[in-house]
């Protein structure tokens, strides 16, 4: 049965990895499309693109799954931000973010960078390098969730 | 197309983060620019996830998502000349500078051309030749590359600019204060349209190119003024005599006065006032007067000089609105 399930996971969630502990975490990139119909109603459409161009608001979609028969504690979920993509937002999920290529962590907010002359400033999206969701409670066995952040292409 | 499954995540997040294995990124380093990531480059996206099943600290890491970053076909003409650039009726090599740039993120050629007949003007310039800068931004026609349609459209890098010079000859019709307008047009060769139009496969890298937010083509205007001004002679004669009337009898002093006026928003160079001494009069030696200074008659550092037969006044160049003032004398023989 759980063999069954699995596979039907893997249909599911196509391209997703595939670990030996059966936790597993699938990443999906979506491209929002602004197209507006007859009526002029504007309509936010979300596209797997192939292809994008600079300005483009792209979707990162994490789908975690625990598989296995054991709950998994200390889960943490980490996406560096690709180089030519600017974050933007994470909904309302409020991850640790760095913006030092992953040696510091903390809340977009209370960051701060140091500009050349000694003085500091606080951090933009701009400045994020690394998006990072740890969970305080465990993933229970057969549990899966999704997480979701925006960025722009540069 | 596909709806995304998009949502919050299920289980609490830690207040502070747990010591975990990082990945490094595996993104390749792309230079961004002001005009976006370069076209044909690849964004590459891969999420990791660490936990404990029990057996110590496990990572595994997600699927790899990789983009191609399409050619956007973005351009801007901006004029560089701060204001109308004065012309004259009939000037030739009359110059207007403009600025093109590449706002997209590729390798792009742009067809040039100029639009002078587009109204809101008084005339149109007739537009001769389209340079394109050696880099120097000073036009020089022995430097600077002349532009032929169809064989060098200059060829710009992402963010890259070019100073272009449109040269225009001024009709000869063209009145003080008329003002010409000409506008240069720079047009992506790949292919113009609406933003979101895309020309398959003929994008930098492969992928497709995309025409963006200025249709990949850009106008801007620049325009001449014409400068010109106009001179206006008016000459005045006095007749005085020992009777003490105006009759011209010989022996009487005539004092003529010709005043120069320069109308217009140009200015005249190398004005000078000639006047030929009459038949039957003399001129009375020593009696030019310029603006009431008195001027010698030798051709010296003064404007006004006297050779026998005429009486002379080099005014050099006088600003419209200006007028200058020249008097001399004669008796009657």
């Amino acid at each position: 049965m759980r063999t069954a399930l699995f596979l039907l996971f893997a249909a599911l969630l196509p391209g997703q990895a595939l670990a030996a502990n059966q936790v597993a975490l699938a990443n999906d990139v979506f491209v929002e499309r602004v197209s507006t119909d007859a009526q002029g109603k504007q309509r936010i459409l979300l596209e797997e693109p192939k292809v994008v161009v600079p300005g483009d608001r792209l979707v990162f979609v994490l789908n975690y799954r625990n598989a296995g028969a054991q709950p998994a504690d200390k889960f943490v979920i980490t996406n560096p931000l690709p180089a030519a993509v600017r974050f933007a937002d994470a909904g309302d999920s409020r991850p640790l973010v760095s913006i030092d290529g992953g040696r510091g962590w903390g809340q977009l907010d209370q960051l701060t960078v140091t500009m050349a002359d000694g003085t500091r400033r606080a951090a933009q999206p701009d400045d994020v390098t690394h998006i990072r969701w740890a969970f305080q409670k465990p993933i229970p066995a057969g549990a899966s969730g999704k997480l979701m952040f925006r960025g722009v292409v540069k | 197309m596909m709806k995304a499954p998009v949502g919050g995540a299920k289980h609490q997040l830690l207040p502070s983060c747990s010591a975990i294995a990082l990945l490094a990124a595996l993104a390749l380093p792309m230079q961004a620019q002001a005009a976006g990531t370069r076209a044909g480059s690849t964004i590459s996206n891969t999420a990791s996830a660490s936990f404990d099943t029990g057996g110590g600290s496990t990572t595994i890491n997600s699927n790899q998502v990789d983009l191609l970053v399409d050619e956007l076909l973005d351009v801007t003409v901006d004029s560089s000349n701060p204001a109308d650039v004065p012309t004259t009726p009939g000037a030739t090599g009359q110059v207007l500078t403009f600025s093109v740039t590449n706002n997209g993120n590729g390798v792009e050629n742009f067809v040039l051309s100029t639009i002078a007949n587009a109204g809101g003007d008084n005339y149109d310039p007739v537009v001769t030749q389209i340079y394109i800068d050696n880099g120097d931004g000073v036009f020089d026609a022995g430097t600077d590359t002349l532009y032929t349609p169809g064989a060098n459209e200059p060829e710009l890098d992402p963010d890259e600019s070019v100073t272009v010079f449109v040269v225009a000859t001024t009709p000869g019709t063209v009145v003080d204060g008329n003002r010409g307008i000409v506008s240069l047009v720079a047009a992506a060769v790949t292919g113009t349209g609406d933003p979101g139009d895309s020309f398959a496969g003929m994008g930098e890298g492969g992928g497709d190119a995309v025409v963006g937010s200025t249709g990949a083509d850009g106008t801007d205007a620049g325009a001449f003024i014409v400068s010109a001004a106009t001179v206006t002679l008016v000459k005045s004669a006095v007749v005085t005599n020992t009777l003490g009337t105006a009759d011209p009898i010989p022996g009487a002093t005539i004092t003529y006065t010709i005043v120069a006026t320069v109308a217009g928003s140009g200015s005249v160079s190398g004005l000078a006032i000639t006047d030929n001494i009459p038949a039957d009069t003399s001129y009375v030696a020593g009696s030019i007067t310029l603006g009431g200074v008195a001027q010698s008659d030798a051709v010296d550092a003064d404007a006004g000089d006297y050779n026998g037969t005429r009486i002379n006044v080099a005014l050099g160049t006088v600003a419209g609105g200006q007028t200058r003032t020249v008097t001399f004398r004669t008796t009657i023989d």
